[in-house]
């Protein structure tokens, strides 16, 4: 995924802190649906994911006099995002389910989906809202913060660095973090591998 | 042999991009961040409503240094006693009642009825002191004259 230009976030952001709401009201219209993707796939739950958006944008419209530009708005308000919503996993804990939310019909013009159905592989003949629940219930078994890394890595597109500047960790950390995760769903999706068709 | 390797791993989760939320969803995001910002607001109990905007104003004039909590209480507390004081001073001076003679409520009745809207033509002379005329002020009717000179002329009325 692109990363948003950061001059027209700046310039925003500068209106914003002028007094000038309506510029918040675009940046808000601009990353919600990339933080959506964030948030959701850490959660696995859309009702949780629409709070806790709402308290991030509310969050960062009332800190946003103190952003001084050391790092991009999209790295602020994503860091913002991680940390709230790693906090709200804790309070959580393990009392959750999940409520996914469909898959949009797109996908099966997606390059990567036609190979991976396509190509001789596990899920060449698998159902896929079976393969999305073995996916997310594979995810939900990957501590909190792997599953962050997942998500940013994977699904979002983020490169290493980034990444480690959101999270405030080394890349090194990040690297590490992903190969264990990456392990851990190999060997859940190992029982899918074995009965890939329900 | 299939088994999930990285590649796999990475294919199948850049996949779940495509679980989107309902249709509309987006659309109707913001509208309902502002309705969510504007009950947080009125949530909050009046003096910090208005603590926050006199931050707000103190933060607009760029002197962030000095928009600190208690220049901000300061502000507020200056603001209400400048309405306090106005309100306070609206109440009418007792000057018109002690310049102009001015006649008790009961006394006004038995003459026979004045209103506002009909100025009578009735001299009154005062017949109670200027202490007590001051605590009758709201129920005295203004004084109308049958004299040729007219009212405004009148040199001890003042309004």
């Amino acid at each position: 995924m692109e990363q948003p230009r950061t001059d027209e976030d700046q310039q925003l952001v500068a209106r914003t802190q002028d007094g000038n709401a309506g510029a918040f009201d675009q940046l808000v219209v601009k990353y919600t649906p990339r933080l959506y993707g964030l948030v959701y796939n850490m959660t696995s739950n859309h009702e949780d994911t629409n709070d806790l958006l709402q308290d991030i944008f509310s969050k960062a419209y009332k800190s946003i006099r103190g952003f001084r530009g050391k790092s991009s708005f999209y790295t602020w308000i994503h860091s913002i995002a991680v940390n709230m919503t790693l906090n709200f996993l804790k309070k959580r804990g393990r009392r959750f389910h999940l409520s996914l939310d469909d898959v949009d019909a797109s996908i099966q013009n997606d390059k990567e989906f036609l190979e991976v159905t396509q190509t001789s592989s596990p899920v060449r003949e698998a159902d896929l809202s079976e393969l999305q629940r073995r996916l997310n219930e594979a995810m939900m078994k990957l501590s909190d913060e792997h599953r962050a890394v997942v998500t940013m890595f994977h699904i979002q597109g983020m490169p290493h660095a980034e990444i480690s500047k959101i999270l405030n960790v080394s890349e090194g950390t990040v690297r590490s973090r992903l190969f264990y995760a990456n392990r851990q769903l190999q060997n859940y999706l190992d029982e899918f591998r074995k009965n890939p068709v329900t | 042999m299939d088994e999930f390797d990285n590649n796999e791993i990475g294919r199948l989760l850049r996949l779940k991009r495509y679980e989107q939320p309902p249709p509309g969803y987006f659309e109707n995001f913001l509208h309902e961040f502002h309705r969510r910002q504007r009950d947080e607001l009125l949530r909050q109990p009046l003096w910090k409503i208005a603590l926050g905007r006199a931050q707000e104003f103190m933060m607009s004039l760029n002197v962030a240094r000095i928009a600190s909590y208690p220049v901000a209480v300061t502000a507020v507390l200056l603001c209400a006693a400048v309405i306090s004081l106005k309100v306070y001073q609206t109440t009418p001076a007792p000057n018109v009642a002690r310049l102009s003679p001015a006649v008790p409520v009961q006394q006004a009745a038995t003459e026979g009825g004045w209103s506002l809207a009909s100025p009578v033509s009735t001299r009154i002379t005062v017949s109670q002191p200027r202490t007590h005329l001051s605590t009758h002020r709201t129920a005295t009717p203004p004084r109308y004259v049958l004299d040729s000179m007219p009212v405004s002329y009148e040199s001890s009325l003042r309004f």
